[in-house]
């Protein structure tokens, strides 16, 4: 799977491509609009990740171009401005998704599989970890064949465990991705905690490996069996 | 006051001494005159008797003499003033009476000429009439002269304050037209250079905003992007490992300092300025569901009494708003608190448990107090600058040392 990724900020576009590429993502780059540009006319992508703020020209005007060229294409635009004006705007003229500077990679790479499912690129909607089946087009959980029931944030502290396996995420990371701007750092981890606590009990009482592996003091991490 | 009432005004109080002196002047005036023409009138009468006795030794027939006294001589004539009872309606009436006299027979003879006068009341009177009718000339023409004159004189004010009062922070300072009066240029002029050094100050701000923003945000994206690199690097012992989770997690919460001031600046700036309806109720219920998880983890008994309420405002910085105070009311609570909420169209209160808390609580609404878990305080600061921006009254109350209650009339 070919995603561009258009950053003016070198050392930016090399860390998330450094990033993706370690999941097994092909990566082109681009640093400015016309390269850019150039790129989207010349071959396909599956998806585009683009900077708004680039030196010659909007990432917005990229956006337009590519659904004209290619409407398969998924896009996921990258601010740093965090106005709302700019997200409604990249939304309007058919970005998939909107993503805020700064980010954690693991965000990106959370947002990044879960557009290609969406979109269809990767064959199926269901997301699988040993013997844990995810149907993320019905947000449901199966053990073999035996559906467990988890609540939203354990859910979705699963699906972005999993779509960061063998990674180490930090609580942080996890509570940014939950609840965003509305809850606190320093509230967040007992939540999480009890959270993971749960998930781990349910996916022990389904009879399946339990893949969470606690990192002391720092976070949690996916392992495959 | 506006400017024409205030010039009324002045000019109907400068216009008082006017009249009580113009009365005093007009009275005397008018009883001068008519003592002067009876004076005047007695006068020739009495030539014309005088005259008359010369050539016939006697008075002529037709005569409005008075009075004819024996024996008593006057050398020169001799006015005088006297009062005479009308037996008609028994009233005591002014006359002038002048005293002259003949030898007659060798015998002096004192005759009495008397002619009426108008009393003091009559004249009052005529000085009144005189006077309102007067009054009522000059009020109408000093009303359409300084109406005229305040609406042709003051029209480039009038035309600089309604252009002022038009103009916004974020628009180009208006252009105000010469006028042929020299202060009112010197208003103009000074104004204008005020403005635009606000106005560049303004979008100067708002740049630099905009680039330390960026430049901070993009930054951050790297070190953030690093540590998570460092964290997963297979030969990190665990010392590095703490050492990348302290960069990334100091990271993550300068981006959200950054956002929160970014935010703060903004609304400062009034760059949030859509006005729509926004129906607090509906809102605060949504609100609520956000935080519906964190509630229910820690035990917090939510009650909401809410009235319809609907207020003009910006629907970004409405949610802002209300987001803000939850948050609060759920941060800053204890295990098994409470939170209860009353909406009202005029009023919003919010009460929470929370630690016990002794001291102002009005700093609780300032920025940067650095509470015991460490964070900034932005949160209430933030909703005091909106509280501001729409000019709602916002107060921090502690009752009972634990809880916190925040009152708003919207």
């Amino acid at each position: 799977m070919k995603l561009l990724i258009v950053e003016d900020n070198l050392a930016l576009l090399e860390s998330i491509s450094d990033s993706l590429t370690a999941e097994n993502f092909l990566c082109e780059k681009a640093q400015d609009y016309f390269t850019a540009l150039e790129k989207i006319n010349l071959y396909n992508y599956s998806l585009i990740i683009v900077d708004i703020n680039l030196p010659d020209g909007s990432g917005l005007g990229l956006i337009k171009s590519m659904k004209k060229l290619n409407t398969e294409t998924g896009i996921i635009v990258v601010s740093a401005r965090n106005s709302l004006g700019n997200k409604l705007e990249g939304l309007e003229l058919g970005a998939d998704d909107y993503i805020t500077k700064p980010f954690d990679m693991a965000e990106l790479v959370a947002r990044v599989k879960a557009l290609l499912r969406r979109r269809n690129f990767a064959g199926s909607n269901n997301v699988e970890i040993n013997d844990i089946t995810i149907k993320t087009d019905s947000r449901e959980v199966f053990v073999q064949q035996t559906k467990i029931e988890l609540t939203k944030s354990e859910y979705d502290i699963l699906l972005f465990l999993i779509a960061n396996k063998g990674r180490v995420i930090t609580r942080e990371s996890l509570a940014e991705h939950i609840w965003g701007d509305n809850m606190d750092l320093a509230d967040s981890f007992d939540f999480i905690y009890s959270h993971i606590k749960n998930l781990r009990k349910k996916i022990a009482a389904a009879g399946a490996f339990d893949p969470i592996k606690a990192v002391y003091g720092i976070g949690y991490k996916i392992e495959m069996q | 006051m506006k400017l024409i009432k205030r010039t009324y005004l002045h000019t109907f109080i400068w216009l008082l001494p006017v009249i009580i002196i113009g009365s005093v002047y007009c009275f005397y005036m008018i009883r001068f005159i008519i003592y002067e023409e009876t004076d005047e009138y007695l006068t020739y009468e009495m030539e014309r008797l005088v005259d008359y006795y010369n050539q016939n030794k006697n008075l002529p027939e037709f005569h409005k003499v008075a009075d004819i006294i024996e024996g008593v001589k006057y050398e020169t004539p001799v006015f005088k003033d006297t009062h005479i009872l009308e037996p008609g309606d028994n009233e005591l009436v002014p006359h002038r009476e002048l005293y002259f006299s003949i030898v007659h027979k060798e015998k002096y003879f004192t005759i009495v000429l008397r002619h009426l006068l108008p009393g003091n009341d009559d004249i009052l009177e005529g000085t009144l009439i005189i006077i309102v009718g007067l009054l009522l000339l000059i009020t109408a023409i000093l009303f359409f002269m300084l109406n005229h004159i305040s609406g042709k004189i003051w029209a480039p004010f009038y035309k600089t304050l309604q252009r002022l009062k038009k103009y916004r922070i974020n628009e180009n300072p208006p252009t105000f037209p010469a006028s042929g009066i020299d202060e009112f240029n010197t208003l103009n002029d000074t104004v204008n250079s005020l403005l635009s050094k606000i106005s560049h100050d303004y979008a100067r701000t708002k740049e630099f905003n905009e680039n330390a923003s960026h430049e901070l945000q993009t930054h951050l994206a790297i070190i953030r992007a690093n540590a998570g690199k460092l964290l997963n690097e297979p030969g990190s012992g665990p010392n590095n490992i703490k050492t990348a989770q302290e960069i990334q997690n100091a990271a993550i919460k300068l981006s959200r300092s950054q956002k929160s001031l970014l935010l703060l600046s903004k609304i400062g700036n009034l760059e949030f300025n859509k006005s729509e309806e926004v129906n607090l109720k509906a809102l605060l219920q949504q609100v609520l569901l956000l935080f519906d998880e964190a509630v229910g983890i820690r035990g917090i008994n939510v009650s909401v009494i809410a009235e319809e309420c609907t207020r003009e405002m910006d629907p970004g910085l409405a949610d802002i708003f209300l987001t803000n105070l939850i948050k609060n009311a759920v941060k800053h609570n204890v295990q098994n608190g409470f939170i209860s909420i009353s909406l009202t169209p005029s009023c919003l209160v919010i009460e929470n448990s929370g630690l016990p808390f002794i001291g102002n609580p009005d700093i609780m609404l300032e920025r940067f107090v650095v509470g015991v878990q460490g964070n900034s305080g932005i949160g209430l600061s933030i909703v005091k600058q909106i509280c501001n921006l729409y000019q709602y009254s916002i107060s921090y109350q502690v009752v009972n040392q634990s809880t916190h209650r925040i009152t708003i009339h919207l």
